[in-house]
């Protein structure tokens, strides 16, 4: 038996490395792919290539991408408005989680589906409406009418992952808190909330990367130039025909990079969680 | 009890505050548009979203003058892109349209957006100096009625490389028997006929109805505007020009994968020298002055407008050229008067026409000889002289005589006309479709 695991072992070994090398090569190409090309000039674009090694290395996207493309203050913009709505929606979602999960009401099963059934609305379909709701309120243009919408849309998938997390915690914690005298914010907060940190992880990245991309609610709600998010910076090298592709690259590279960074920096949690898990069954 | 009657009042506080304190921004934003000392906002909204280059650089130069020459004054651009821009005027035509704004002179757009009664209606006879172009503002009419004024003509060209041409002896084609012959002599020397954009479909379409336009000449127009008001396109000018657009694409003088390859692609075929011609409209012109381009092609780039078809009804001097871009003035703006005098201003001869002119972004919609200076590159006098001998010109592309759900329908279904994919009639059906 165990030479028979060992023999298995000496194939599957590099089979899995192989297997996941190639993967990551896969997921990582397109990020190196994107700064090579910002890098080269826009006649150099078009190559037969994969790739291009410019003839100058054109530090100049980059510089004209923050002059021209307002990216400072857009990048101040992204990250307050992502920024509260990923803290909004950490705490909405796991004070909702635990009102529906372990306090006994009434309508606690029904209030749940309700807020679930938010992840079955394309925003497509909620941009007009939302728009007129906030144009008549005087939403429009103002900070409220891009964090409104990005904590609606990502809190039922908040909730969702919150709830399945909270099951996992013994109730017998709880009961023991509340038999030290503890309230129920403590218990939320101080031995609820400490528990769910790999999920707090999870509903942040995902929380992040949904909105930090998102144009289409943007555009419509946002008019000066004010409260505008990254995304609007590839659009100031937009042309009506063709457009300015080197220095898009550049915006484009600095747009996706505080989302890598924070990948990078909460996806320890997340496989720390699931591999904690995994052992604790 | 009282704990939860307490948290209820505590959040219903907190909605009422916040609400409170974003509805007194609204109200200062309002206020703004005319303020107590004779201050005028003006907001225009554009679908030039580069305003350091190009049409959107001619754009910002008018208004930044403007605000120069009127102080009181105070013009607010926002810019999205195509997409985008349509999207929003959606939302803006419920509620709060900007004052002045970009439109297009075709029914694509143009029948939804009068439907729903945002768009001033101006004075034809306040423009009868301005040198428009005959013909120029019908597109921009709806019952006799003007509600915008056309920025561009665009002509749809074959952009060639001349000295290409000459070191392989090839010829301008003349009919498009020569063209198919010469896509195979082409493709023989191991070079890419033509660089097509067909991965937007708006190109296709155009080409399409360029090929409609040799085939059927005058009756062009009326075929199209039947067509589409019965969703009948089985029209034999139809049926065959759709054909002729498959044979063009079977007989490879597009390039390999040209149905999923966009318009950057296609010109950067062009403009390092793989392919030997680019199908694009007029204001591409500017091509000829760009820097980026290797100085081998540019200074070499000429065009020629579609080769004559055997037993078409089209000449060669019937011409595929439209009107589509423009500028409209909101119905409901609290400053009408300020915004029309902005875009008459926009639209004095020496203003939009003439920076245009200069910065090579293409022909305006108005008389341009006046600002002739010599200085032209051969390709701009090449469009300036097929404009100028053209009998007749086209107007509006099929794609944009519909509806817009025609419009996107026959622009994502041409590529599979062209490969194969579907066929003719099939096609032709599910575009009909779209109209009923």
């Amino acid at each position: 038996m165990g030479f028979a695991g060992k023999k298995k072992n000496k194939i599957t070994k590099p089979l899995l490395w192989f297997v996941l090398i190639a993967v990551a090569v896969i997921q990582i190409f397109p990020l190196v792919w994107l700064v090579d090309f910002s890098l080269a000039s826009s006649t150099e674009m078009f190559t037969n290539g994969l790739l291009v090694i410019p003839e100058k290395i054109q530090w100049g996207n980059y510089a004209k991408a923050f002059a021209d493309g307002n990216f400072l203050l857009y990048l101040k913009n992204s990250i307050l408005i992502n920024g509260l709505a990923v803290v909004l929606v950490i705490l909405v979602s796991i004070m909702a989680a635990f009102a529906c999960r372990r306090m006994r009401w009434k309508l606690s099963g029904f209030v749940k589906t309700l807020l679930l059934m938010g992840m079955m609305i394309p925003i497509h379909a909620t941009l007009l409406p939302n728009y007129k709701i906030y144009s008549q309120l005087g939403l429009t243009d103002t900070v409220w009418a891009l964090l409104i919408p990005y904590v609606a849309f990502s809190l039922p998938q908040g909730l969702f992952l919150m709830t399945s997390f909270m099951e996992s915690i013994p109730v017998e914690l709880e009961e023991a808190a509340v038999m030290d005298g503890c309230g129920i914010y403590r218990i939320i907060f101080q031995i609820i909330t400490p528990m769910l940190k790999s999920s707090i992880a999870t509903v942040a990245i995902m929380t992040f990367l949904n909105n930090w991309n998102e144009f289409m609610m943007a555009s419509t709600y946002l008019s000066s130039e004010k409260w505008k998010t990254l995304p609007f910076s590839v659009l100031e090298f937009t042309g009506e025909y063709s457009s300015n592709y080197a220095v898009q690259f550049a915006v484009m590279a600095l747009t996706a990079a505080p989302a890598v960074i924070v990948y990078i920096i909460l996806n320890k949690h997340i496989t720390k969680g699931a591999a904690m898990g995994a052992v604790k069954g | 009890m009282k704990r939860r009657i307490l948290s209820i009042l505590l959040t219903a506080a907190m909605a009422v505050t916040l609400l409170a304190g974003c509805g007194s921004d609204g109200n200062k934003d309002e206020g703004k548009s005319e303020s107590a000392d004779g201050k005028v906002t003006l907001k225009v909204f554009s679908n030039l979203p580069d305003r350091k280059n190009g049409q959107g650089l001619v754009e910002q130069m008018i208004i930044d003058e403007y605000m120069k020459e009127n102080e009181n004054v105070n013009i607010e651009v926002e810019a999205l892109d195509e997409e985008a821009y349509k999207t929003k005027f959606k939302a803006y035509s419920m509620e709060g349209m900007p004052d002045v704004v970009s439109i297009w002179g075709q029914p694509s757009f143009l029948d939804e957006v009068l439907e729903a009664g945002v768009l001033a209606e101006l004075d034809e006879s306040d423009y009868s100096d301005y040198g428009f172009i005959s013909g120029s503002l019908e597109g921009f009419k709806k019952d006799g009625k003007l509600y915008g004024l056309p920025r561009n003509t665009d002509v749809a060209a074959f952009y060639y490389n001349e000295k290409m041409f000459k070191d392989n002896k090839w010829e301008v084609p003349a009919t498009y028997d020569e063209l198919l012959d010469l896509a195979k002599t082409i493709k023989d020397a191991g070079i890419i006929p033509l660089a097509m954009d067909g991965g937007d479909g708006w190109p296709m379409a155009v080409y399409l109805s360029d090929i409609l336009y040799k085939l059927a000449g005058s009756d062009y127009a009326s075929i199209v505007s039947e067509a589409v008001s019965s969703g009948d396109f089985t029209n034999e000018n139809f049926v065959k020009a759709t054909e002729l657009l498959k044979k063009t694409a079977d007989a490879g003088l597009f390039q390999n994968g040209y149905d999923s390859q966009d318009y950057g692609t296609a010109q950067n075929l062009f403009t390092n020298g793989q392919a030997a011609m680019f199908y694009m409209g007029s204001w591409e012109a500017s091509m000829a002055l760009n820097e980026d381009i290797p100085e081998e092609v540019r200074t070499n780039i000429r065009m020629f407008t579609m080769p004559v078809i055997d037993g078409g009804k089209g000449t060669a001097a019937d011409i595929a050229a439209w009107n589509g871009g423009g500028y409209g003035v909101s119905a409901n703006s609290e400053v009408k008067e300020e915004a029309i005098k902005f875009l008459n201003y926009m639209y004095q001869k020496d203003k939009l026409s003439k920076y245009g002119w200069e910065n090579g972004v293409g022909m305006s919609a108005q008389d341009q000889t006046e600002y002739m200076t010599g200085d032209e590159t051969e390709l701009q006098m090449q469009f300036v002289d097929a404009v100028n001998d053209a009998a007749s010109v086209s107007g509006t592309p099929v794609n944009d005589c519909g509806p817009s759900s025609f419009k996107t329908s026959i622009e994502s279904q041409i590529q599979n006309v062209s490969n194969g994919s579907i066929s003719v009639e099939d096609f032709l059906a599910t575009i009909g479709k779209e109209c009923k």
